[in-house]
C-alpha cells in the first residue's frame, strides 16, 4: 500500500492533497449543526445523479411516450419505483437542504467579506437547481408538467422586443410540445454536471476563505481543529439523519408533493383548475403574481431570486457576524422568514379574496427587508455601541483588527519576496 | 446514565418526529374534493379478500366502460387470485395483455360525449383519490328518471353500482361495501408497489435510526479528544 501511494505521490500530490484538504484542513471547532447543510446538499447532489442516471436508461423523451414510460419504470422496472421516488423526493430534499443552507448563510452573516465570491458561486448552484428542476419536473409529461412548463414558459414573452421569439426559441415550438420535452430531457441531463463543476468552484473558494462560524469573526489558529476525524464524523452523523427523514417520505409519502394531476396524461386542450407550481417556487410564484402587471411580475420575480447577490452590499454593520450579536437584524431575519412562509401560502392557492392583498403586502415587506436593511443596521450599530458592546464582541472586534494590520504587513512581506506564495 | 438518557431522548425524537410529521399531513389534509364536497373519509386496508372482490366488480361492472391499461393480467396474481382465475378473466387474450373496455370508443363517445378514462391511476390522479372514487360512486341519486352526482355536477357517468335505484338500506349497504372494494382494487392499481414499499421503508428507517444513534456516539467519542486540549 506504501509503494503504492509513494508510487502515485512522485507522479501526483495525493498525499499532500489529502492532508491539506482534509486531515489538516483547519475547521472552526464551534460550528453548530446548521454547517451540516451544505454537506447534506452534496450528498442530494449524488443521489439525484445517480437515480437519475438509471431513470434515464428507461424513461423515454418523446411526448407519446414519456407518461407511459414513467408508468413503466413504477410497475415493471426492478425497483424503478424505489429510483423513481428517490428522484422525485430528492427534488424536494435539495431544495430544503439548500434554503436551510442559505437561511444559515444568512443568519449568521456568513455571506460578509471574505466569503461573497462563495455566496455569489452559491446563488450561481441556486439558479442551475431551479432550472434543473424545472426542466426535470416537465419529463413526467403529466397534466400539472404541461401546463407548469407552459405558464413559465410564457413569461419569456414579458421580455421587451424579443419576448415572443423567445418563448418559441425556448419551446422549439408554438406551445410546449414534442420539441419542448426533448431539449428539457437533454438539458436536465447536462446541468446537474455543471451544477457538480460549480459546487466545485464553491468549494475550492470554501478552501481559500475556510468556514465562517457562528461568532462572525475568524477564529484563532488554536480554536480550528482539522477537518478530519472531527467533521467528517460529524457529517457523517448528518447524513444518517437526513436519510432517517427522507426514507420516510421515500417509502411512506412518496406522493406527498406530487400534484394528483400530475397522474393525469398531459392534455393541450385542457388546462387544470389551478396551477400550481412545486412548493420550492411558490414564494416566488406569489410574488409574481402580487404585482398587477405581467412585466413588472417577471421583474419582481427575477429580482427576488437575485437579490441575495446584494447581500454583501446591503450588510454593512460594523459588528462582526450576523444575528448572533445583533438583535435588530436577528428580527428581521425572523420576520423575513415568516414572510416568506406566508408568500409561499399565498402562492399555494388561488388569488382570490385576502390573498391578494396579503400576497402584495408580504412582497413589500420581502423586498422592503433588503431595502431597508442598512438603515436599521446602522441604526442597530449606533445603539449597541452606545450601549456599550459585550466584552467577547469588544475583543473579537480589536482580534479582527489585530488581524487584518497583520494581514496588511503580511501583504507588503510577501511583495518583497515575489516566489514564495504560500497563501493561508 | 447520562448516556442511555441520551439513546433513549433520541430514540423517542426520531419516533416522535415521524409521528409528528405523519399528524401535520393528516391533519392538514381536509377531505373535501375541490367544489368543496365533504368526501367520506373512509380507511382502506388492502385486504386480499376485498381487493380480489374489487377486481371482479372492475371486471363486471367497470370494464363494460373504463380501460386499465397499466394493470396486465398475470400481476392479478399479485392480490392472490390463481392462475386459473386469471386464465378465465382473460379469456383467449395473453397473460401479458391489459383489460380493455367492452363498449367501443365510438359507442361510449356517443352515448356518453366522451371516452371515460382509464383507471387504473385513477386512485393517485384525484386528490385524496381513493376517498373521492368511494364518495363518488355512492352518492348518485335519482330524480325523474336522471341521475345526480353532488361529488361531480354533471357528470357524465351513470350510476354504474345502481345505488340511486336501491331497494332499501340493506342493499344499500351491500353496493356500499361493494364500491369500497372496487375502491380498494383501484387504490391497489394506482401503486402495486405500495405494499413492498411500506415493508422495506420500515427497516430502512429503522437501520438508519439506530445507524445515527451509532454515529452520534462515534461523534461524541472522536470530539471527546478535544477535551484534554483547551479551547
Ligand atoms: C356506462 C359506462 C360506465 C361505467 C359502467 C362506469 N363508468 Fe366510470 N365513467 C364513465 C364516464 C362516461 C366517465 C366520464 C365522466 C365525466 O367526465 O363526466 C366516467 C368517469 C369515471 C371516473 C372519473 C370521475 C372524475 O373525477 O373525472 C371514475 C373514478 C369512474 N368513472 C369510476 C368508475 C368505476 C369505479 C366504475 C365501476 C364501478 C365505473 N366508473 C363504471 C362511464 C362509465
Amino acid at each position: 500500500m506504501k509503494h503504492v501511494i509513494g508510487w502515485i505521490d512522485r507522479r501526483f500530490p495525493l498525499t499532500a492533497f489529502v492532508k491539506h484538504e482534509l486531515t489538516e484542513y483547519p475547521t472552526p471547532r464551534n460550528l453548530s449543526f446548521w454547517w451540516n447543510f451544505g454537506s447534506l446538499a452534496g450528498i442530494v447532489l449524488v443521489i439525484q445523479i445517480i437515480t437519475g442516471i438509471f431513470l434515464a436508461m428507461h424513461y423515454k423523451p418523446d411526448a407519446s411516450l414519456a407518461f407511459d414510460s414513467v408508468e413503466h419504470i413504477m410497475r415493471e422496472v426492478n425497483y424503478g419505483w424505489l429510483i423513481r421516488f428517490m428522484h422525485s423526493t430528492g427534488a424536494s430534499a435539495f431544495f430544503a437542504m439548500i434554503f436551510i443552507h442559505m437561511a444559515r448563510t444568512l443568519y449568521y452573516g456568513s455571506y460578509r467579506a471574505p466569503r461573497e465570491l462563495m455566496w455569489w458561486t452559491g446563488q450561481v448552484l441556486l439558479l442551475l437547481l431551479m432550472a434543473t428542476a424545472f426542466m426535470g419536473y416537465l419529463l413526467p409529461w403529466g397534466q400539472m408538467s404541461y401546463w407548469g412548463a407552459q405558464v413559465i414558459t410564457s413569461l419569456f414573452g414579458a421580455v421587451p422586443f424579443l419576448g415572443d421569439e423567445m418563448v418559441i426559441w425556448l419551446r422549439g415550438d408554438f406551445t410546449v410540445g414534442n420539441a419542448t420535452l426533448t431539449r428539457f430531457f437533454a438539458l436536465h441531463y447536462l446541468l446537474p454536471f455543471i451544477i457538480v463543476a460549480a459546487v466545485i468552484i464553491h468549494l475550492v473558494a470554501l478552501h481559500a476563505v475556510r468556514s465562517s462560524n457562528p461568532s462572525g469573526i475568524n477564529l484563532k489558529d488554536k480554536n480550528n481543529i482539522p477537518f478530519h476525524p472531527y467533521f467528517t464524523v460529524k457529517d457523517l452523523f448528518g447524513i444518517s439523519v437526513f436519510f432517517t427523514v427522507y426514507s420516510y417520505f421515500v417509502f411512506f409519502n412518496p406522493n406527498l408533493l406530487i400534484e394528483a394531476d400530475n397522474y393525469i396524461p398531459a392534455n393541450p386542450m385542457q388546462t387544470p383548475a389551478h396551477i400550481v407550481p412545486e412548493w420550492y417556487f411558490l414564494p416566488f410564484y406569489a410574488i409574481l403574481r402580487a404585482v398587477p402587471d405581467l412585466v413588472g411580475g417577471v421583474i419582481a420575480m427575477a429580482l427576488s431570486v437575485m437579490i441575495f447577490a446584494a447581500m454583501p452590499y446591503l450588510d454593512r454593520s460594523k459588528i462582526p457576524g450576523g444575528a448572533r450579536y445583533r438583535p435588530i437584524f436577528r428580527i428581521m431575519f425572523y420576520l423575513f422568514m415568516l414572510d416568506i412562509l406566508v408568500l409561499g401560502y399565498v402562492g399555494a392557492h388561488p388569488p382570490e379574496g385576502f390573498l391578494v392583498p396579503l400576497g402584495q403586502i408580504a412582497t413589500f415587506f420581502y423586498f422592503a427587508a433588503f431595502a431597508f436593511l442598512r438603515f436599521f443596521s446602522k441604526w442597530e450599530d449606533k445603539w449597541l455601541f452606545n450601549r456599550g458592546l459585550p466584552a467577547e464582541v469588544q475583543a473579537m472586534l480589536s482580534s479582527e483588527q489585530a488581524q487584518k494590520t497583520d494581514r496588511r504587513h503580511h501583504k507588503k512581506d510577501r511583495r518583497e519576496t515575489p516566489g514564495d506564495n504560500h497563501n493561508d | 446514565m447520562i448516556k442511555q438518557v441520551v439513546l433513549v431522548c433520541l430514540i423517542l425524537s426520531t419516533a416522535c418526529f415521524n409521528i409528528f410529521l405523519a399528524t401535520i399531513i393528516f391533519v392538514t389534509t381536509s377531505f373535501a374534493t375541490t367544489n368543496n364536497h365533504p368526501l367520506e373519509n373512509i380507511v382502506f386496508s388492502q385486504d386480499p379478500a376485498s381487493l380480489q372482490r374489487g377486481a371482479m366488480i372492475y371486471y363486471d361492472v367497470c370494464r363494460i366502460c373504463h380501460s386499465m391499461k397499466y394493470i396486465r393480467y398475470k400481476t392479478l396474481q399479485e392480490i392472490g387470485l390463481s392462475n386459473k382465475q386469471i386464465d378465465t378473466l382473460r379469456g383467449d387474450k395473453p397473460e401479458n395483455s391489459t383489460p380493455e373496455k367492452t363498449t367501443s370508443d365510438h359507442m361510449l363517445s356517443t352515448l356518453y360525449g366522451q371516452v371515460p378514462p382509464d383507471l387504473s391511476l385513477m386512485a393517485k390522479a384525484r386528490k385524496h383519490g381513493p376517498q373521492y372514487i368511494y364518495t363518488l360512486l355512492t352518492s348518485y341519486t335519482e330524480n325523474e328518471g336522471k341521475y345526480e352526482n353532488p361529488v361531480f355536477p354533471g357528470i357524465k357517468m351513470p350510476d354504474a353500482m345502481n345505488i340511486a335505484v336501491a331497494i332499501n338500506e340493506s342493499s344499500k349497504e351491500e353496493i356500499k361495501n361493494q364500491a369500497k372494494d372496487v375502491t380498494e382494487f383501484l387504490l391497489w392499481a394506482s401503486d402495486p408497489r405500495a405494499s413492498i414499499r411500506k415493508k422495506i421503508g420500515l427497516y430502512v428507517i429503522i437501520y438508519f435510526s439506530i445507524l445515527s444513534i451509532l454515529l452520534y456516539f462515534v461523534m461524541k467519542r472522536v470530539w471527546s479528544r478535544l477535551d484534554n486540549v483547551e479551547s
